[in-house]
């Protein structure tokens, strides 16, 4: 670590794996509850539960990104941190503002939270993945925009590089994109074009600039190859991701009220969003078979390289598979949506964030460059348990989702929702046991925190 | 691993990126017409061209040929032997082409990435044993 300011990265990244151990618990609870479907009524309902699980997803990464920040850019500026006190100030009250925020879905019911947080003055609520309080909507707004200030004095102050202002960029948008959620009109075609300024402008455009500049760095880093060569490769990258991705919003207008010419837009431009991440699985390889040193964190190589092959299958892949028109058609809303949301999340957000607490964590916690082999063993056993789970997950809820659109949307005699359902419980059990691995996995990675440590760092091999 | 420095372009390597960018183009947007590309270039240049470049030739073709019967022959038959009707039949032919496919499309894109680097890779499972004068390097 050559700043001290960079470990504050380190609370953020501890809290980020904390609530990824909850949103996983709650995500086997909703397995569980499609197949038995009283499980833990009344206590945690599904909506609840589901609630819970996504909204632990975006703030987890959240925590994620930031960490991965503050760790970044003070090396990336050549300079110390704006004002760490400031980071570590906004670290709690981001926790406890969410930690206050989950247990009022757990405790209060939904519509009780919303009187409570005064959502009359400013409805903002019950929207899907937006559905914190107007309160919370606002702390993070809040916690965002230090965040950027603390960030960017950083950059403009100190060395700009290409890595830390695509890293800027893309922190900004997610700031930028988030206000949309306040905007929140009785008119349910508008309220749904703009909900997707948020969920698609982030996932398919500004979040992708804050994984190509992650991954660009740690490549940087483990590999010694020419920042020029990394530089180059980021810059088409992150062309590529916005001329693709801001019109291939349109994928996502087929049929919600909007004009019809929004067929065509979105199934040609969304149907290009694969080449960036395909980009991203070239360059990542690339530039490991140019490295020139063998970095001994070789469980940091392994995410990178993991990240780059499962985005492009995830969101590449399966985000191209339902995204023309006239297969969107049938499968809008169905179980393949979900197969292709969980891959795409873990392939693409999940796995930077690992690749960037494996790279930085050895170092805010006194190693020179990497853990122990002992840990970095169990690290990467964590990375394939993980990463299989989650593709037999996503195989089982797109087995679950081919048959849910044929039966229920093709044919002579369709057959009703719940009929369907019944008929693919199968893949819903075996969804659940596949989800139960990955909870080993996690655990496995979390445990690899703890072994290990008074052994020798890893040294290169040759 | 053998060092080798950006800039200095290791012989045979242009027509290796270009025989895997054929091998991509086939799976991806040009089925056929990328795959007669790459073996008219196949037959002609496979004897005078450096090692680099014939092992790429070699992977891809295979890997190609590959391909031709994983996506087309299986996949016909899944659908000739489950019946078009049949809700199954679907479910395994759409999992089964969305794997394969996707997978030889990594497989193509760690093959142009060892081929912008200068060095051999072999296909897994359906690429061939290597050129003479190719080591196999690993990434780690
Ligand atoms: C890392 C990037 C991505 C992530 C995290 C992601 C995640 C998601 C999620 C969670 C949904 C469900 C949203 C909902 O609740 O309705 C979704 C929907 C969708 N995604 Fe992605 N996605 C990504 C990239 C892509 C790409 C590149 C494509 C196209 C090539 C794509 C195509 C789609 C389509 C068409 C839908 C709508 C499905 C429906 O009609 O039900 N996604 N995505
Ligand atoms: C133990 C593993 C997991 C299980 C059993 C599980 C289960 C579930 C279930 C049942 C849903 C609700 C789907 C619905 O409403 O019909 C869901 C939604 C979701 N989960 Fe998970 N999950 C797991 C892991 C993950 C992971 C690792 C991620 C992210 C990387 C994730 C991201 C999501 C997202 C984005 C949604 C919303 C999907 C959509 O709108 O289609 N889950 N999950
Ligand atoms: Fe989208």
């Amino acid at each position: 670590m050559q700043y001290s300011s960079q470990a504050v990265a380190k609370p953020y990244f501890i809290a980020a794996i904390g609530l990824f151990v909850g949103q996983i618990l709650f995500g086997l609870i909703l397995g569980l509850q499609y197949v038995l479907g009283d499980f833990l009524f009344p206590e945690i309902p599904f909506n609840v539960a589901r609630m819970v699980h996504t909204n632990l997803l975006i703030v987890w990464l959240l925590f994620g990104f930031m960490g991965a920040a503050y760790y970044l850019v003070p090396e990336e500026s050549e300079r110390e941190l704006e004002s760490p006190g400031l980071a570590i100030a906004m670290f709690w009250i981001f926790l406890v503002a969410g930690a206050l925020t989950i247990l009022g879905y757990l405790l209060v019911p939904y519509a009780g939270l919303a009187q409570l947080t005064g959502n009359d003055l400013l409805p903002t609520m019950g929207r899907e993945f937006l559905e914190q309080p107007t309160i919370t909507k606002l702390g993070i707004v809040v916690v965002a925009l230090s965040f950027l200030y603390n960030i960017g004095m950083t950059v403009l102050k100190g060395r700009k590089t290409v890595v830390s202002l695509v890293l800027l960029i893309g922190l900004t948008g997610l700031a930028v994109f988030f206000l949309f959620s306040f905007y929140n009109p009785d008119n349910l075609v508008l309220d749904k074009f703009f909900w997707w300024w948020v969920v698609h402008l982030w996932v398919e455009g500004v979040w992708e600039l804050i994984l190509g500049s992650i991954l660009a760095f740690v490549l940087i880093k483990t590999t010694g190859v020419d920042r020029e060569v990394i530089e180059k490769w980021l810059y088409i990258i992150i062309a590529m991701t916005l001329i693709t991705g801001i019109i291939g919003t349109g994928h996502h207008y087929y049929w919600i009220g909007t004009p019809e010419y929004w067929q065509w837009w979105g199934s040609v431009f969304s149907a290009m969003e694969p080449i960036p991440f395909f980009m991203m699985t070239v360059f990542a390889f690339n530039m490991v078979n140019k490295r020139r040193r063998e970095h001994p964190n070789k469980a940091a190589v392994l995410w990178a390289l993991g990240t780059a092959t499962m985005a492009f299958l995830g969101a590449g892949v399966w985000g191209f598979l339902h995204t023309l028109a006239p297969v969107n058609y049938y499968t809008h809303g169905s179980q393949i949506t979900a197969a292709h949301g969980h891959m795409a999340f873990y392939g693409a957000y999940v796995m930077i964030v690992l690749t960037m607490i494996s790279y930085a964590m050895p170092m805010l916690r006194g190693r020179t460059a990497a853990n122990s082999n002992k840990s970095q063993v169990l690290e990467m056993w964590s990375f394939w348990l993980m990463t299989i789970a989650i593709v037999f997950i996503t195989l089982f809820l797109t087995a679950a989702g081919i048959l849910q659109v044929f039966l229920q949307r093709m044919g002579e005699n369709p057959l009703p929702f719940m009929v369907v359902q019944e008929k693919v419980a199968l893949f819903y059990w075996l969804r659940e046991i596949a989800g139960l691995v990955f909870l080993i996995g996690l655990l496995t990675y979390v445990a690899s925190f703890f072994v290990g440590n008074d052994e020798p760092e890893a040294k290169t091999a040759g | 691993m053998q060092p080798s420095d950006e800039g200095r372009a290791v012989p045979g390597a242009a027509i290796a990126v270009v025989a895997e960018i054929l091998y991509l183009a086939n799976l991806l947007i040009a089925p056929g017409f990328a795959f007669a590309l790459l073996l008219l270039l196949f037959l002609h240049r496979r004897r005078d061209v450096p090692p680099l470049a014939r092992s790429h030739l070699e992977q891809t073709l295979s890997a190609s040929l590959w391909a031709g019967l994983l996506l087309i022959l299986v996949a016909s038959l899944i659908l000739v032997l489950g019946g078009m009707h049949g809700a199954h039949t679907w479910v395994i032919l759409i999992l089964y082409f969305t794997l394969c496919h996707s997978t030889l499309v990594v497989f193509g894109a760690y093959g142009l990435a060892k081929a912008m680097a200068g060095q051999c890779w072999r296909y897994p499972l359906v690429g061939r044993p290597l050129a003479r004068g190719c080591r196999e390097i690993r990434w780690q």
